[in-house]
This record gives structure tokens, C-alpha cells and sequence, in this order.
């Protein structure tokens, strides 16, 4: 039995003749218009308060009465017309009633209808008082964290950095890592804004007095199989190997050293594949610009010429090649010559499990390893030797917006490009004091230097100016309790939110000229911004963090229990579901979709793990998925890993994940003391959810757990890898069980369905996070009303993604502030 | 710094040498006029997760001590070693899942985490925190903190806590926690800053530009604070609080450029291997204390609820789930093999500060250090008789090669506060001390 907790679009209408609903559904009306604030002021009338009252007493007051105080909640003689003073309470009570949390197992329910009507009528009353007292919160001054701060710099400079190289990772508060409030400004983390500066400027710049230095990229250690063609980048007929961009930042000479596998990890052991040759190609810019041959040739028989020990040990020390390169970003590719042949019958095709970290020391002949091949393990750039201004590379010509051809210029063009630089950097019009102060520092390092070393001591003074590393937004002297950001503030906020970075030129633009609030051009631009490339770090960033998929990174599951999970299928994973969700978006489907959509983007090594058949070569490409099994992100691999331990799955975990992410209702903390899970002889043969039955047993597990486990049986033939399994141990996977409220499903097909009569649940959920994510701090309860009327205009305009977004961004929260 | 007489600087000893090995205190180095300089004292702490497999590692007796296999690879410095037993960590108790975020947060802080997934964390200031502040100023950085284990995972992190408790062991002051590092690079970077070169003349115009960017910056900030939100007030003192901050630490660099930085390579990144990892940062410490850069440290070998897996030394599970070994004699093994892993690499620190010339000594006989775990047997979640090293010798007025324990109930923080007492400092209390530990003092 399912609920639907809003109206259908066809209900909504008739609401909406009916009652006015606060809080600016409409998009035509801007935000603190009339139009925007009217509502019916006064409080609910009588007759839905006393059956508002009338419930409470008969359900609910027996056990949170004055005398009880159950779960520190007293509903007793609480005012139920005037909801607006105990609206933090009376929002607590609509959550746990929504979740199907409240009244508990066991005691007595009103009739659905009656307890639907209950809640609407809360919600109603609580809207109104939202609108009598609008109250949009503000976010605190929000330090830029370490994806914003690259993603600036990046649109800043037209640079590329590592900024978790560079930055330390930054805290989380409400699960996502740009909550203004925890994102903390400590001496250490000003030390590093400063180094970054520092060399940021300099590369920027192309400062021909870089030392060198060695930048190093790796490819995972071992369990990347570098058989087929690794990228779209690298050549036809090639494999394995690696391909990336680096900055060069001056002209000049740099090496290229390409280091190859071992068969573990500890210095010393030998390198793989070398028993037979292998070509290594080496390009710049797709420009073939070295080959190798390494390995040992064999005569006719098969016999090895050449003995293996020398070979094995350094056989990979002379892959140098010292190149003179101009400055810019280049694209650099090492692989394999791909070959068509095999040995017959000879050895292992994947390294065994135990050789991991295990062969330290240990010399192993060939015939041990077989057919494994010879893969890369990293590829350094080292330099630059001897290098040279750079003329032109996309960084200077981003900078130097003029070019002084004598002295006599000198000053007028360095006062040009600290006002291109001030007015990106710090996200508004540029005055005469920011240029003054800036204008000092070219004249320091002028002094020092030449032109080119003022406008870097600029570039440094930029990068670690408060305006530049922190979102503040100011307080008009004589503001009103709730007044509106400033356009330039405005422009910020949506660019943070569907970006993470700051404005472009254009947005910056129209801020300026105060045409940022009209209705169609702030809908034109949040449209640009979406189709903008820029916005995958919507996806990257909000869903990653939502979804639990960021963590697919960092994830190791149980190399003996799962064997077969390799670098590439983690690769695959995250690839699955970025190109999935960049879909979703782009082409603004249902938010619903998210669950029920029949299709994916898959490469034959995915392909064979969810065993869908004729998906061939390492290119992803949106495949239709057969069948009931997998559909939307419930069957991706991502969220079935990070959502089981490393070598097997779990229920609670997935259920919590089901509950917290879909349903917004996150389960109560564990007890202390819970025994540790049934493992070892005696339980070996029982499914993980037979073992799990003594959370049913027991009755203050069951309190809990009886809604919580069987959200995550659903999900017990996809393992803790993903992948579809029938049996767990002897048993046969029993995936049947009911929602909180009693809805039952037998299966992943039939837990979707049910998910789709929640769906209004779900879409409170994803507006309340995405709302968190876009404001950068938590929502409170007085966010509530207006995360209500975002949800009912994206219903009434087919779930759709533009919809949440636009709803977002006119919403109260996101386009005034309350004043402090 | 001035130096009186003739002492030696140090290049000249590394010229005549031929090598860029990182050069000790020489004797002839010490100021002439200092007739006997006054000790450098140092702090450290090293910490291991969810408990021991504690049959295995405490002494069967009190009095002299006697090495049981936990504590083999401590065996050559036994003389150091002062092993205690019946120590609590109890603010870290409670009736729900937060245990986790609280042993870590307690086992430093004596206090009880406040529980909260925002941003309102809060705990207590740290253990070595009071010491660095009372400390931390004589030297370029006030104190280090390292880890190796990346911070920031998403969702999953602990019941109704954020996971910056998990994040780190420091807490500078109750509501600043402080991000502790794991990338080797980021470290050397912070011991000797964007230069990539320690030549003097170099390290020197690079501070003073940092120095100009800084005070121009302060200025700005003054100027901001006037038209912002006073809700927003806060967070930009912060930031100007951290900026003066930086600029003592940069005064201080100034004047000790003088004292020439050996030329280490800077390292490209994080290593393949957890071992390889761990002692390159530990190498690092090493190499902060030597240069003086830092007197205070603390290092989070294994953090609450990691999720590592050290299938390289027999321990294929992850860590939180081997350690709740729930008796199983398999389980119990295998935990035993970690353990020592862990306990090994801190060895191995000891090993690295016993052979780095410091003064009179070594730089092990001028550190005091301290080794454990919020837990003891961490499958109960047990916070009663937590395992506890401090490596010291007389020059802290403190036992060692002993096993002693504690009576019954006596708080970690007792131990911590004494600790802070033979690092010079007077405080009354610390987290939920009720006392010192007086037993372990030699007078």
C-alpha cells in the first residue's frame, strides 16, 4: 500500500483555485513582490485546528504527555491554530508522520486518509505562518573549499591545477564538503593558500626560473589490465598505458620517463611481461615522439635469448625521452603496440591474488607469470632544463590582456590587467582602491624584475585576497529583516551552485547592469549555465556526495572474495555513472528517471560484470539494459559498492542509504553494545540475511530494524561488488520485504515500483539536498515551507531537473538574506 | 641569531663533508657563550585505532618490564619504555553508535565529543595543542599533524557525529579542529614552503614577498569587516587570526634562515604501499624535528573506523571489522598480526630518532612521546585499561623499562597531564583529569 503525500498535478490545480499557497510559485513573480508574499495571513481556521487537536489527543499525547516526555517530545496542550512560534516542533512532527516513523508499531493509527489529511493541513498551516514571517536564513561567509578553489583558478587563469595536491581535504557537515560553517580558515590552511599562490602565479606566468621539478602521474599498481585500448586519446591498435595533460609552463627542455609494472609493490621485485617484446609508443599531442622496445626476444622455439634477471630488475631505466617543448597544456600519451598473437597454454592471464605485496624480493621466472603483459605503472615529467619565457600559452594570453610595447606603456597596461584580474577574481566592479593596492605589487616585483614579474606578484596578492578565497556578502546598513542579495551576489551564488567556480564574463555582465532578477534572463542564464561543460561539477559534485559515489574512488574491496574486481571496473564505475547523470541533466528528464531509467552507459568490461551480452571494446556507449534487474542508479555498480563493506554487502547500510538519500527519513543512532555480525563456522552456510535474523528476534533491535534491514534485502542479488548473484552461501537470496509504511516488493523490479509510489517523498528529498547543496549550509525548519513549494511546482511541471533547479534558484533561501 | 666566539656554522661542515646529509647540533655549533644550552625538549604522539589484542600485549607483571609479543618490536628500546596498564578512557562511553569519532576525540582531548554531522563540532583543546601553545612559538611551525588516510568520505561516515572527528587527533582550540596531512609532498612543503630550493637567498625573498602579501591583507580585512553581516564577523576574524599567525611563523623563518635547511629531494607524492607510505612521513617528522622546524607533533597511524585492509602482513579484513574479533581464535591472530604491524612502524620511528645525532645525545633522549589506542579491546568497544606507551628516560623525570598500573579508575587524562607537567607546563586539568599520575616520576 502506497501513500501519495502531495497532490497530482490535476489536485493541484484544484488546490490551487482554492487556497493561495505561500511562498512564490510562480516564476513570473520576483521574489518579495506583492505577488510573491500574498497569502491568506490569517492563521488556519478553526475547524482544521481542532481536528488538528483532535488527533494528537487520541494518538499521540498518551505517550508524549506532559508527564511522559516521551523521546523528549510533548505534544500535549500545544496550540495547534498558531503553529508559527512552534514551527521548529511542528516540522519534526510532519517528518516522522511522513516517514511512516510515527505513531509506532503497535499502537494505534488513524485511518490513512485521516492521517493524510493531518499532515497537509500542518504543512498548509505551517506555510502560511512561513509566509507571515519569511525567514531565508543566511549562509555564513563561505570559504571557497578545494574543487572551488581549483575550478577558480582554472576559470580565472585558464590553468589547469591539482588542487588536492596543492589544498587539504575539507571537512563535510549535512554530507557534502561546501557547508560555509565548517569550511574553517586555519593558520595551516592560510600557509598552504600562500605556497599555491606562489606557484600558481609562476606557472601562470611561465617564469623561466622555475626549478625542476617532478611531476608524477600514476596508473593504479596491479589490478589495472592494460589489454585493450585505454582511450579515445591514444592511438588505434594500441594498449594499456596512459594518457594526460600537463601543464608545461615555460618553453624549454623537459624528459618524459616511463617506468613499467612490477609484480608487487615493494622496490625490488621484477617487472612484468618483459618475456616477450613490447613496443612502447611515446606521443605529444597524438605527434608519435619515441618508441621503445623492451622485453626479451625468443628464438623460433619459443626459447628465451636473452638471460631474464638483469632484465626484469631494470629493464625499464632507459624509457626516457628528453624533449624541447614549447609552454602550454599538451596532451601526453604512452601505450603499448597492441598485438594479435598468444602463446598457447602457457601460464596465468591474471595475476594471482597472493602475488599482491607478497613477491617482495622474490625473483619469479617467467613461466610463473605467463601471459600477464607488461603494463605502465607512472610516467614523470621532469622539468623544465634550461627554459625560456614562454610566448604564448592559453594562461598568458588569458592574462595579458594587453601587451606593453616600451616602457612608456608599461604603466597603463598593467593597470589593464589588474582590472580584468580584480573584477574575476572578486566577483564584482572593480574600484579605484583595489587597483591602487594591486598596482603596488606590480611595482615591487617590477622592480625586481621585468613586466612579466610585476603582473606575477600581482597574480600572487590575488590569489590569497579574503575577496578571492571567500564568498561574503554584505549587509546594507539600513536592510530590512529579509532583504534581497545583490545581483553581483546573486550572480556568485549561481555560479558556485551550478558551476563551482566563479561567474564567466557574461553572467558577471549581466549582473552588473541589473538585468540579473528579470524573470527570462535569469532563466536564460541558469539554461546556459546547464548546458555549459562547467556543469558537470554539478554532477561530480552534488550527486557524487549525495549519491555516496564519490567514495567509488577510494574503495577496496576483498581481493580474495572478489578476484575479479580490477582498476578498470572501479574505472568503469564512476565512468558509469557520471555519463548517466550528465544524461539525466542534459536532457532534462524526470527526477524520477534517477530510479526507473532503462538505459545506461557501459564498456564491455561493465558489460560483462552486469552480463549484458554484445557490448564489445573499452569505449562507453549508452546501451538499453535487458530486463527488470538493473534500472537507473539502483543497479549501478557505484552505488551497490559503496553501499556494502569491502567483502560483504549490507543490508543496514543499504537500507540507511535507501532511507537517508531516497526517503529522507535517516534511521535513529545504534545502540551501544551491539554484538559483533554472526561470522566464522556455524553461520559460514547462512545468508547474510538469515544471519541478520537477530535483529528481528530481539525486540529492541526489531524496534528499528524491522523497517530498516529489509530496505537493503531488496538489493541481496547484487553483491557487494554488484553483481547479480541468485545464492549467498547455501542459500537462495530471498529479496522480499515492505517500505515503513507496508508497502511490499519481492524484488528490485518490484522495490522500484514502490519507490515511484513514494515518489513525492523522494522529490522532498532531492529538493532538500540539492537546496542544502545550493545554499551551502543545512536546511533548517524554516526552509521547510519553502522546500515544500519547490517540490509541488517541480510535480506539477513533470519532476523535471530544470524545474528543481529554477525552483531553487527563485526560491526565498536562495535570493534573500535574513538580516542579523 | 647571533653567534658569539667561534662556532661553526653548519654549511662549512657540510662542504667539507661532500654531502647532503642532514647535519645535528654539533657541539662546536652551540653559541659560545651558552655554556651549557638549554635542553630542546620535544612532544610526540603516535595513535592506533580500535584497540589491541590485549592478552598479547600487556605485561604479566608489574615492576621491571618484560617484553610480550605487541611489544617485540619495541624490544631494543626497552629502557624507554614505560608501559602502563589500568588507564580509562571513558568520555568517549555512551549508549550509541558515535563510539568511534569519540574514542579518537577523547583519547586526546579527555572530553566527549559533542555530537553533531554540522559544522557545530566541538571537543576540547588537544593534548599536544597545550603543548604546542605554550611551546609552539620558539619554533617555525607551532605543531604537525599527520596522517594516512584521506579525509573527506562521503555519507557513511559516523552514527550522528561528523566525520572531522575521525579526521584528525588535533584540536587547536575546542571548536577548531585541525586538518591533519598525508600527501608527503604537502609536508615537505610545509617544512620548507613553495621554494624549491633551501638556498638561504632564496628562502629569504620568497618570505619576504609572503610577508608583504600578508600585511597588505590584514589591511583588507579591516577595511571589509566594516560592511559585512556581524553573523559573517566571525569567520573573517578567523581568517585574520590565521593570518597573524602566519606572519609570526614567517618572522620566525626569517630568522632562522641562517640556521641552512639540509637538502632533502622533495617527494613526488603519496607511496604505493601503506608501509612505504608511513615511513616516509614518519622520515618527514623526523626530519621537522631535526631541523627544528617543529617540537610538537602528532601522527594518526590508524584512524577510528578505517576501513583499510593490510593484506600484505595477513590481515585481509578491514580494520573495523577485525577488530571486533568477537573471541574467534582466527580473528584474534590475525588482529595480533596487525597490531604489530602498527606497533613495528612506530619501531621504526624510534629506530630513525635514536640515530639522528641531536645535542648531546639523540633526538630520541630529548623527545617525549606517547603511543596507544582510545581502546582495548576493541570488539566490546572497551575504554577501560587502554594499552599506553610513553617513550621517555630520566631527562623527563619519568620511569622507563617498567610496566606499572594505574589504581583502579585512573583517568588516560591524569597520565596526559602529567605528561604536560614534565613538558614544562603548569595546568591544573585536563579533560577529565581528577590528579596527576605521580607514580611514574623518579623523584
Amino acid at each position: 500500500m502506497g501513500r501519495s503525500l502531495y497532490l497530482t498535478s490535476a489536485g493541484l490545480a484544484v488546490l490551487l483555485s482554492v487556497a493561495l499557497w505561500p511562498g512564490g510559485v510562480d516564476l513570473g513573480a520576483a521574489p518579495g513582490s506583492p505577488a510573491g508574499q500574498r497569502a491568506d495571513l490569517a492563521p488556519a481556521a478553526g475547524g482544521d485546528a481542532e481536528t488538528r487537536r483532535a488527533l494528537l489527543d487520541r494518538y499521540c499525547v498518551s505517550c508524549h504527555s506532559e508527564r511522559l516526555k516521551t523521546g523528549d517530545l510533548v505534544l500535549e496542550g500545544l496550540d495547534t491554530a498558531n503553529v508559527g512560534p512552534g514551527a521548529e516542533l511542528w516540522e519534526t512532527v510532519v517528518r516522522k508522520l511522513q516517514s511512516g516513523l510515527m505513531p509506532p508499531v503497535g499502537m494505534p493509527r488513524p485511518e490513512q486518509a485521516a492521517m493524510d489529511s493531518f499532515i497537509m493541513s500542518l504543512e498548509r498551516a505551517l506555510d502560511q505562518a512561513g509566509a507571515a514571517n519569511p525567514n531565508p536564513g543566511r549562509p555564513v561567509a563561505h570559504r571557497l573549499n578545494r574543487t572551488e578553489y581549483s575550478n577558480a583558478v582554472r576559470d580565472l587563469l585558464h590553468l589547469d591545477i591539482d588542487g588536492a595536491a596543492m589544498l587539504p581535504a575539507d571537512d563535510q557537515g549535512f554530507g557534502f564538503d561546501n557547508i560555509g560553517d565548517v569550511l574553517t580558515v586555519t593558520p595551516g590552511l592560510l600557509e598552504r593558500y600562500l605556497v599555491a599562490a606562489q606557484k600558481i602565479s609562476r606557472l601562470a606566468i611561465g617564469d623561466p626560473t622555475l626549478p625542476v621539478s617532478v611531476e608524477q602521474y600514476d596508473l593504479p599498481h596491479l589490478t589495472l589490465r592494460q589489454e585493450d585500448r585505454m582511450s579515445e586519446d591514444l592511438p588505434f591498435g594500441s594498449r594499456g598505458g596512459i594518457v594526460f595533460q600537463h601543464a608545461f609552463p615555460v618553453d624549454g627542455e623537459y624528459i618524459i620517463k616511463v617506468r613499467l609494472q612490477r609484480n608487487a609493490i615493494s622496490l625490488g621485485s621484477a617487472l612484468r611481461g618483459l618475456h616477450r617484446e613490447n613496443l612502447i609508443d611515446v606521443r605529444v599531442d597524438g605527434h608519435r615522439v619515441q618508441t621503445f622496445t623492451v622485453g626479451e626476444p625468443k628464438d623460433d622455439a619459443g626459447q628465451s635469448v636473452v638471460g631474464a634477471s638483469e632484465l626484469e630488475k631494470d629493464g625499464d631505466k632507459h624509457l626516457d625521452v628528453r624533449l624541447s617543448l614549447r609552454a602550454g597544456p599538451r596532451t601526453i600519451g604512452v601505450t603499448f603496440q597492441q598485438e594479435n598473437w598468444e602463446f598457447e597454454g602457457v601460464g596465468p592471464a591474471r595475476l594471482p591474488v597472493s602475488s599482491y605485496g607478497h613477491t617482495a624480493g622474490k625473483s619469479l621466472s617467467n613461466g610463473d607469470y605467463g601471459k600477464i603483459r607488461a603494463g605502465v605503472d607512472h610516467v614523470q615529467v621532469v622539468g623544465p632544463m634550461n627554459g625560456l619565457r614562454p610566448a604564448e600559452t592559453p594562461a598568458r594570453e588569458r592574462i595579458f590582456v594587453c601587451s606593453p610595447a616600451a616602457v612608456a606603456e608599461e604603466e597603463a597596461c598593467a593597470r589593464r590587467i589588474i582590472s580584468t584580474l580584480a573584477r574575476r577574481a572578486y566577483r564584482r566592479p572593480v574600484t579605484g582602491d583595489d587597483v591602487e593596492l594591486l598596482y603596488a605589487f606590480y611595482q615591487g616585483g617590477r622592480s625586481q624584475g621585468d613586466f612579466d614579474a610585476g603582473i606575477q606578484a600581482v597574480l600572487k596578492r590575488v590569489l590569497t585576497d579574503p575577496e578571492f578565497l571567500v564568498r561574503i556578502e554584505d549587509q546594507p546598513e539600513n536592510a530590512p529583516a529579509v532583504y534581497p542579495v545583490s545581483d553581483i551576489e546573486l550572480a556568485s551564488r549561481l555560479s558556485f551552485f551550478l558551476w563551482s567556480s566563479i561567474p564567466d564574463d557574461e553572467l558577471l555582465k549581466v549582473a552588473e547592469d541589473g538585468r540579473l532578477r528579470r524573470p527570462d534572463v535569469l532563466r536564460g542564464q541558469v539554461m546556459r549555465m546547464l548546458a555549459d561543460e562547467k556543469a558537470s561539477a554539478l554532477v561530480n559534485n552534488f550527486f557524487g556526495q549525495w549519491l555516496w559515489t564519490r567514495n567509488m574512488k577510494t574503495l577496496r574491496p576483498d581481493r580474495f572474495q572478489f578476484p575479479d574486481f580490477d582498476e578498470n571496473l572501479r574505472q568503469a564505475f564512476l565512468r558509469e555513472t557520471e555519463l548517466f547523470l550528465q544524461s539525466q541533466i542534459r536532457e532534462d528528464r524526470p527526477i524520477t528517471e534517477l530510479l526507473t531509467a532503462d538505459y545506461s552507459y557501459l564498456n564491455e568490461r561493465l558489460a560483462e560484470h552486469y552480463d549484458i551480452p554484445d557490448v564489445v571494446g573499452s569505449h562507453f556507449r549508452r546501451v538499453s539494459l535487458p530486463g527488470a534487474r538493473r534500472a537507473g542508479i539502483l543497479g549501478h555498480g557505484s552505488v551497490l559498492t559503496v553501499t556494502s563493506y569491502g567483502n560483504r554487502t549490507s543490508p543496514v547500510v543499504r537500507g540507511k542509504w535507501v532511507l537517508e538519500n531516497l526517503l529522507n527519513t535517516p534511521p535513529p543512532v545504534p545502540p551501544a553494545n551491539v554484538p559483533p555480525f554472526p561470522d566464522g563456522e556455524g553461520v559460514a552456510d547462512l545468508s547474510v540475511r538469515q544471519r541478520m535474523e537477530e535483529h528481528r528476534k530481539n525486540p529492541v533491535c526489531a524496534a528499528c530494524h524491522a523497517k530498516l534491514d529489509p530496505l537493503g534485502f531488496a538489493f541481496e542479488n547484487f553483491d557487494a561488488v554488484g553483481r547479480w548473484r541468485e545464492q549467498d552461501g547455501r542459500s537462495r537470496i530471498d529479496p522480499s520485504g515492505a517500505f515503513p509504511d507496508g508497502g511490499k516488493f519481492d524484488g528490485p523490479a518490484t522495490f522500484r515500483q514502490g519507490l515511484m509510489e513514494h515518489r513525492d517523498l523522494f522529490l522532498g528529498t532531492v529538493a532538500e539536498k540539492m537546496l542544502t547543496y545550493a545554499l551551502g549550509r543545512g536546511t533548517e525548519y524554516y526552509d521547510m515551507p519553502a522546500v515544500r513549494a519547490i517540490a509541488r511546482d517541480v510535480a506539477g511541471r513533470d519532476y523535471r531537473w530544470s524545474a528543481l533547479i529554477m525552483g531553487i534558484v527563485n526560491s526565498q533561501p536562495f535570493q534573500m538574506r535574513r538580516r542579523s | 641569531m647571533t653567534i658569539v666566539g667561534k662556532s661553526l656554522p653548519r654549511r662549512t661542515v657540510l662542504r667539507g663533508i661532500g654531502t647532503t646529509l642532514a647535519l645535528p647540533l654539533l657541539d662546536c655549533m652551540v653559541p659560545a657563550f651558552a655554556a651549557t644550552p638549554k635542553p630542546i625538549r620535544r612532544f610526540g604522539e603516535v595513535y592506533v585505532s580500535m584497540g589491541f589484542n590485549m592478552p598479547h600485549w600487556t605485561p604479566p607483571t608489574e615492576g621491571p618490564l618484560e617484553i610480550t609479543r605487541l611489544l617485540r618490536p619495541l624490544e631494543s628500546f626497552k629502557d624507554r619504555l614505560l608501559v602502563l596498564s589500568g588507564l580509562d578512557s571513558r568520555p568517549a562511553e555512551g549508549r550509541d553508535g558515535g563510539v568511534h569519532p569519540r574514542t579518537q576525540t577523547a583519547w586526546n582531548t579527555g572530553v566527549s565529543a559533542f555530537p553533531t554531522e554540522g559544522p557545530n563540532t566541538r571537543a576540547g583543546t588537544s593534548l599536544d595543542q597545550h603543548i604546542a601553545n605554550e611551546i609552539g612559538g620558539e619554533t617555525q611551525l607551532p605543531s604537525l599533524e599527520l596522517a594516512l588516510e584521506p579525509a573527506g568520505l562521503s555519507g557513511n561516515c559516523a552514527f550522528g557525529y561528523s566525520c572531522t572527528y575521525l579526521n584528525t587527533l588535533a584540536w587547536k582550540t575546542p571548536t577548531t579542529p585541525l586538518p591533519m596531512e598525508m600527501n608527503p609532498r604537502a609536508v615537505f612543503e610545509r617544512l620548507f614552503g613553495a621554494s624549491d630550493s633551501t638556498d638561504p637567498s632564496v628562502r629569504l625573498r620568497d618570505i619576504k614577498s609572503d610577508r608583504s602579501v600578508l600585511d597588505s591583507v590584514v589591511d583588507k580585512i579591516a577595511r571589509l569587516q566594516k560592511g559585512i553581516a556581524p553573523s559573517d564577523r566571525a569567520k573573517v576574524s578567523q581568517y585574520l587570526q590565521s593570518v597573524r599567525d602566519v606572519e609570526r611563523r614567517i618572522q620566525l623563518a626569517e630568522e632562522q634562515v641562517a640556521r641552512e635547511l639540509p637538502e632533502v629531494e622533495r617527494p613526488a607524492g603519496v607511496p604505493a604501499t601503506y608501509e612505504e607510505h608511513a615511513k616516509l612521513m614518519f622520515d618527514l617528522l623526523v626530519l621537522a624535528y631535526q631541523t627544528d622546524l617543529t617540537r610538537v607533533a602528532t601522527y594518526l597511524e590508524a584512524r577510528e573506523l578505517s576501513a583499510r585492509t593490510y593484506p600484505e602482513i595477513g590481515c585481509p579484513d578491514p580494520h573495523h571489522p577485525a577488530s571486533h574479533h568477537g573471541n574467534n581464535p582466527e580473528k584474534l591472530e590475525r588482529l595480533a598480526l596487525l597490531n604489530t604491524f602498527h606497533i613495528g612502524l612506530f619501531g621504526y620511528f624510534l629506530q630513525k630518532m635514536q640515530e639522528t645525532p641531536d645535542g648531546d645525545g639523540s633526538l630520541l633522549d630529548h623527545t617525549l612521546l606517547l603511543f596507544g589506542s582510545g581502546m582495548s579491546d576493541g570488539n566490546i568497544h572497551l575504554m577501560y585499561d587502554v594499552p599506553t606507551v610513553v617513550v621517555a628516560n630520566k631527562g623527563f623525570d619519568i620511569q622507563t623499562g617498567r610496566h606499572m598500573r594505574a589504581p583502579k579508575e585512573t583517568p588516560l587524562t591524569n597520565l596526559q597531564l602529567t605528561l604536560m607537567e614534565k613538558m614544562g607546563l603548569q595546568m591544573e586539568k585536563f579533560g577529565n583529569s581528577n590528579g596527576e599520575l605521580t607514580m611514574i616520576s623518579i623523584g
